[in-house]
């Protein structure tokens, strides 16, 4: 086990079973963000922060897409174990303690985003002998760099006014998330010879 | 790797050297991590120091909180390390964010302390620092912690220290990097949006205290300094020269050697503070020389000030 991708060809390519494995998950996570901000997005918007909402609907689609073409997949007979187990964890979940049922729901949808934009950072992975100029390695490196700004939608809101009177609650349903999804990672890493500090 | 617990986070430590004895705290910097201080625990440890590192709440090993970090939390955490080292006499000391944390504590604790030594520090928030902070906070936004390291080690280390890694500046990043998640520097440095000055508390240190401060700190100059050395009333400041904010990385043999003999003078009943200014040597073992009578040392200019 290492904490590393590898041990990585002679072109410092990162082995297929790895690259799957993590596009897979990193596939079904953003992909059930998009859906989501799809259901929330209306056709005409109506509010500033709606624009928000529309790019972070286009920057998920685009992290899906970049995996799709950018990975060499291979067969990986626990994928269809795992990914039920992922798509179950992406369930919107409404925030308890909200009245509100709409806030409620748009909080969680932002908790579930925090944790997959701060606490997952497959470029973190990569060891230093990684090829550049491999697309899955530089493929990795946009989306953790992608990650870090569009995560910033959800602290504006998360720590913003509307869920001020509410802070107890979002700090724990938050740090939830994380350990939820901070364990699937590491779960779906393990698998392929990877060892990340698990969520306790 | 031992942790200790704070409500439901855990905070990683060590401890190094004899269990019973003196004992030195030392707290990390921002974007730092505790294995930055090896050469410290080594030098330290090796004359009968007991040394005690940690990460705070959002950095390294220990946890992250995702939304909220309050520096009240960063303090509770020092505390609780402290509590881990028995009743032996304990020096702390922090650079920069640690160094205001060390602050923090020696304001509410400060009973427990027999000397204290904030490096690179500051107690309140000058426009300039205000502004390099909040510029800082949108880099790592815009940027990622990458670009925020691309920002502070220009501003921090001398050209001597970087000019013999300028074709590996990755390798020197990459540690960081890889401890520091975006979020989480993000959420200490918001722990300064509801920021209030300290300078007011500062009178109520008793403990005796050496300031240190690099002789071309950009980010926190001498001027922040001088508030520390004007308000606690047993404190003097040590100016160390050539150095920039991050002396601790770029000269820990000659650091270590002033907190050692710090700590020494104080146990000894040696230690005078009169809130003079000293002049540290270039290399460790050296003598500590007086800031030039009749000088302004807020000045990069020798001119004539009312005192030292």
């Amino acid at each position: 086990m290492s904490e590393f991708f590898g041990p990585l060809d002679s072109e410092g390519r990162v082995p297929p079973r790895q690259q799957t494995r993590v596009a897979a998950f990193l596939i079904s996570a953003h992909c059930a963000l998009a859906r989501q901000f799809a259901f929330t997005l209306p056709m005409k918007l109506d509010s500033a922060w709606q624009t928000e909402l529309n790019a972070q609907l286009h920057r998920e689609s685009e992290i899906i897409s970049l995996l799709l073409r950018a990975t060499s997949w291979v067969p990986d007979l626990t994928l269809g174990y795992m990914a039920a187990s992922w798509e179950t964890a992406w369930f919107p979940a409404p925030m308890e303690g909200i009245p509100d049922r709409s806030l409620a729901v748009t909080a969680g949808l932002a908790t579930l985003a925090h944790a997959v934009h701060a606490g997952i950072r497959p470029a973190a992975l990569l060891p230093l002998e990684a090829n550049a100029d491999d697309p899955f390695v530089m493929a990795l490196r946009r989306i953790e760099f992608e990650s870090g700004r569009l995560l910033q939608a959800q602290i504006l809101f998360l720590k913003g006014p509307e869920l001020a009177p509410f802070r107890n609650a979002v700090s724990a349903a938050l740090e939830r998330r994380h350990a939820e999804i901070g364990k699937l990672w590491a779960e779906a890493l393990e698998g392929v010879g990877i060892t990340i500090p698990r969520a306790e | 790797m031992p942790f200790l617990s704070h409500g439901s986070y855990r905070i990683r430590y060590e401890l190094d050297g004899p269990a019973i004895g003196p004992a030195y705290v030392l707290v990390n910097g921002l974007t730092q991590y505790a294995e930055l201080w090896a050469a410290y625990r080594d030098a330290l440890v090796a004359k009968q120091f007991r040394v005690a590192t940690f990460d705070l709440l959002g950095q390294g090993t220990s946890d992250k909180p995702a939304l909220f970090i309050n520096q009240d939390d960063q303090v509770a955490a020092l505390d609780l390390l402290i509590g881990e080292l028995g009743d032996g006499p304990v020096f702390l000391s922090g650079i920069s964010f640690g160094g205001l944390i060390a602050l923090r504590y020696a304001i509410t604790h400060g009973k427990r302390l027999s000397g204290l030594v904030p490096m690179s520090c500051f107690a309140e928030l000058s426009p300039q620092l205000l502004l390099l902070g909040n510029a800082m906070r949108t880099g790592l936004i815009l940027g990622g912690t990458s670009y925020l390291q691309d920002l502070l080690l220009p501003m921090n280390l001398s050209d001597q220290w970087l000019k013999p890694l300028l074709d590996k500046l990755d390798s020197v990043k990459r540690q960081g990097w890889l401890v520091n998640d975006v979020y989480a520097l993000q959420n200490l440095m918001e722990s300064f949006l509801d920021f209030e000055p300290l300078t007011p508390q500062l009178a109520s240190i008793g403990v005796p205290t050496m300031i240190l401060n690099g002789e071309f700190d950009f980010l926190t100059p001498r001027a922040l300094h001088e508030t520390l050395r004007v308000h606690i009333p047993n404190s003097s400041l040590v100016i160390i020269p050539r150095a920039y904010h991050a002396f601790t990385l770029e000269k820990p043999a000659l650091t270590a050697d002033l907190l050692a003999r710090f700590a020494e003078d104080v146990l000894a009943g040696r230690w005078q503070g009169n809130k003079a200014v000293w002049i540290a040597p270039e290399e460790a073992g050296g003598a500590l020389a007086p800031f030039p009578a009749g000088y302004d040392h807020l000045r990069a200019i020798p001119t004539q000030g009312m005192n030292p």
